[in-house]
């Protein structure tokens, strides 16, 4: 792998040392679990869904308020840490490619989520053995696992776009807000897969299990959103003079 | 074709709006020297280490840097090479100074021993596992000053590494200024709105005003711009004034001064002999220098703020 990657991440990793943002991504799961779980048992008799209806309840806030929100405050974090104190100048004059830093940040967000939705995966086990539910695991939670997370990336470009080009902490996490609870509208109208903030909720299924989605189209939705939102991060690093401001 | 400077500009100029920032600016570093970039606060200092460094654009111009033109092509390969401390210094509060070095060390891709090494010479040994939220001032400089020195670069860039600093502070950073090109092969390009500051570190000189750069050369050939005067103070300065005159000597009062143009020590002796004979009493023999301060403030404009 290239050398020149590896340093940026480690440089990243090492800058996010008594960093306890993270927590945010062990809290917000649990509390999102918990309330889904008891509100799964307590109306058992109209859930009948077993784990499909579990995942519903555990799902609802957490993809659409909850997750987008998170990798907001995360990419707001990641940047925070260059806005302030001058920090722009050491960053910009490493002696690496702007892309491969910008790599090296886009790495820290992808691995917090990713770390976030496996946590989000192991509550919705635990909480379904917790309830009793007697079927099997159902095997297309992995396609959710894969799918979210892909979604989750597109929203870790977006957050970072946003938190590079506004210099403040709160309002990108206030427009990732936003974006998802904008999302329950464009994916009740069938915009979601045109739309970053929906895509992340599509691929997990938020809500409703039994969804049918092209998984063609997610992929290649996501991937171009992808490219579009890095680029244009990459972009702006390269060509606005952000240290001499 | 091969220079024999290791920073050259070429007509650098930043425009920002209508304002001409940086204005036709040829710099000239040789290597090995400590190069002087003196100027008052706004007169493009700091626009002008920032376009080198490639942190801004320039308008128009070009910079070349150990004979590479600096473009994209060139940035990574010249990046590696220079060590920089740009305004104030940069650094993570939530880690330790160590923990600040080793991000940089990372980055730059030197070796680790290197920590330990700009730590011992920038004396900061001891607080390398204190936060640096908990860092003075003077401990924060100190701590870019050895995140610049980390791989010992070629080419150091300091922007004012002395703002804000107490006086030991300042006398401590610019003894270690000093010994950076003997010691360690450095160049160093250090601006100051200090005169005294510059006069005491640099060998070469580069004056800035309003973008323009107004003097460059060595800081000796800035040395003999001075004018030695001798200034005397009597009882009577008229009467004084009349007796030098009719010798033939050129003075002028200057306030409560009487200034002569540069004497022998005999002569000077000669003449204060005289005047005590004519009792006038003699309460100063001073030996002036015409400061670099008024070389500088001539160059630069009275109106500039030193």
């Amino acid at each position: 792998m290239n050398t020149s990657y590896i340093r940026a991440v480690k440089a990243e990793s090492l800058k996010l040392k008594r960093s306890p943002v993270w927590l945010a991504f062990f809290a917000l799961p649990l509390i999102s679990a918990f309330f889904g779980t008891m509100n799964y048992r307590l109306n058992i008799g109209v859930l009948k869904s077993e784990w499909y209806s579990l995942w519903s309840q555990h799902t609802l806030f957490l993809c659409y308020l909850f997750m987008p929100a998170l990798i907001g405050t995360y990419c707001s974090y990641l940047w925070r840490l260059e806005h302030t104190r001058h920090n722009w100048n050491s960053f910009l004059t490493a002696p690496l490619p702007v892309s491969i830093l910008y790599l090296g940040k886009l790495t820290q967000a992808v691995r917090v989520t990713i770390l976030g939705n496996l946590w989000i995966f192991l509550l919705f086990y635990i909480c379904g053995k917790l309830s009793g539910i007697q079927s099997p695991f159902p095997q297309k939670a992995l396609e959710w696992f894969l799918c979210g997370t892909l979604g989750a990336v597109v929203v870790c470009c977006v957050q970072l776009l946003l938190s590079l080009l506004i210099r403040s902490f709160a309002i990108p996490i206030g427009i990732a807000l936003a974006g998802g609870i904008l999302g329950l509208y464009m994916t009740n109208h069938d915009y979601g897969m045109h739309y970053p903030y929906s895509i992340y909720c599509l691929g997990m299924r938020a809500n409703n299990p039994n969804m049918e989605i092209s998984l063609s189209a997610l992929i290649v939705n996501s991937v171009g959103y992808i490219i579009v939102f890095a680029t244009l991060s990459v972009f702006y690093l390269r060509r606005h003079e952000i240290a001499a401001n | 074709m091969p220079t024999q400077n290791l920073v050259e500009t070429h007509n650098l100029t930043k425009q920002y709006g209508k304002v001409r920032c940086v204005n036709a600016v040829n710099m000239q570093v040789p290597p090995g020297s400590i190069y002087g970039f003196l100027g008052p606060n706004g007169a493009g200092k700091s626009t002008t280490l920032k376009m080198i460094l490639g942190l801004a654009r320039p308008t128009e111009g070009s910079i070349t840097l150990f004979d590479v033109p600096v473009n994209e092509k060139n940035r990574m390969k010249l990046l590696a090479q220079t060590g920089s401390l740009i305004e104030s210094p940069s650094y993570y509060g939530h880690l330790t100074g160590e923990e600040n070095l080793r991000i940089i060390q990372t980055l730059k891709g030197c070796s680790e021993k290197d920590i330990d090494k700009v730590l011992k010479i920038v004396r900061l040994h001891d607080a390398r596992g204190k936060l640096v939220n908990h860092y003075s001032l003077g401990m924060k400089q100190r701590l870019g000053l050895a995140a610049a020195l980390l791989g010992f670069p070629k080419l150091l860039i300091l922007d004012e590494p002395t703002n804000g600093l107490d006086p030991a502070g300042i006398q401590e950073m610019r003894e270690l200024i000093c010994t950076l090109p003997s010691k360690y092969g450095m160049t160093v390009i250090v601006s100051s709105h200090l005169l005294s500051e510059i006069d005491q570190m640099a060998d070469h000189v580069g004056i800035i005003r309003k973008g323009e750069l107004v003097y460059q050369d060595t800081l000796e050939s800035l040395h003999a711009h001075s004018k030695e005067q001798i200034a005397l103070r009597v009882s009577h300065t008229a009467i004084a004034l009349d007796l030098l005159r009719q010798k033939g000597i050129e003075a002028v009062q200057e306030e409560e001064y009487l200034l002569l143009p540069m004497v022998d020590d005999t002569y000077v002796a000669n003449l204060c002999r005289q005047l005590i004979t004519q009792n006038i009493s003699l309460y100063r023999v001073e030996k002036r220098e015409k400061s670099l301060e008024d070389i500088f403030l001539s160059l630069t404009g009275k109106e500039s703020s030193l």
